[in-house]
């Protein structure tokens, strides 16, 4: 029971931990813009995770599947003295929304916190069992 | 349930004779009067097997925190692994401790 549920939620912290990158990524490139003119700003990225069988465990730990990039439209603004604009005087900025980062992060947040939880009591109660023993 | 001193007292007398020269205590004497014949524990042999095994969690242990050190590793398999070397550990010093109270109140026994 104990070290099964353990690498468990073990998994599940990995996986989050991953999120937590990615979501500090974001955030930290919130402004990042091209380096020449008319170019692709930075992507907003998102971590997707899948459950997979472990056969030796019988139990579904998470997995990242991949990082993959937002497909969702840059946003426009007019810039004209901004090395990354193009002819026109527009500026392709990211599409990564702050709000919706911090929102995301306080997800991640609590998920690793709930698997933090499970560790603790699946270890709580291992160490209870043992101590019918003493 | 119901457990009388005589059923335990058969019960480490079988797991005397089953560990061969492993025991100080003579493999004698004590003969099981009823039900099946099972073979003998080896109580040397079961706490060499689970002092390996803890053994095993505990090197792995060692060698996540040893990459942990080095900036290659992960906290989280880190403080899984401690904590899986840590059961283990607990694990098989209370079963010793369980056996070795038991062989002690044999040897206390008035004969």
């Amino acid at each position: 029971m104990g070290s099964d549920s353990i690498g468990i939620s073990a998994s599940g912290l990995r996986a989050q931990a991953v999120r937590m990158k990615v979501i500090a990524e974001n955030l930290a490139n919130a402004d990042s813009v091209a380096a020449n003119p008319g170019g692709a700003p930075y992507q907003r990225k998102i971590a997707t995770f899948r459950a997979v069988l472990d056969g030796k465990q019988k139990g579904g730990e998470v997995q990242v599947t991949g990082v993959t990039g937002d497909k969702s439209a840059f946003g426009r603004t007019y810039q004209p003295g901004n090395p990354a604009a193009d002819a026109t005087g527009y500026v392709q900025t990211p599409n990564v929304d702050p709000l919706l980062e911090a929102a995301d992060m306080k997800a991640a947040q609590r998920s690793y916190e709930a698997n933090l939880n499970a560790i603790e009591a699946a270890r709580g109660l291992t160490m209870r069992t043992l101590d019918l023993l003493k | 349930m119901s457990i009388g001193a005589l059923d335990a007292g058969m019960a480490y007398g079988r797991a005397i004779t089953g560990a061969k020269g492993g025991s100080l205590l003579p493999s004698t004497s004590l003969t099981e009067s009823g039900g099946s014949e099972g073979a003998g524990l080896n109580f040397g042999a079961m706490v060499g097997q689970m002092v390996g095994t803890a053994t095993t969690s505990l090197h792995g242990a060692e060698k996540a925190s040893a990459a942990q050190v080095s900036g290659k590793g992960n906290l989280i398999d880190v403080v899984t692994a401690i904590g899986a070397a840590e059961t283990a550990l607990d694990t098989v010093v209370a079963v010793r401790d369980r056996v070795v109270s038991a062989y002690g109140e044999i040897m206390r026994m008035q004969i």
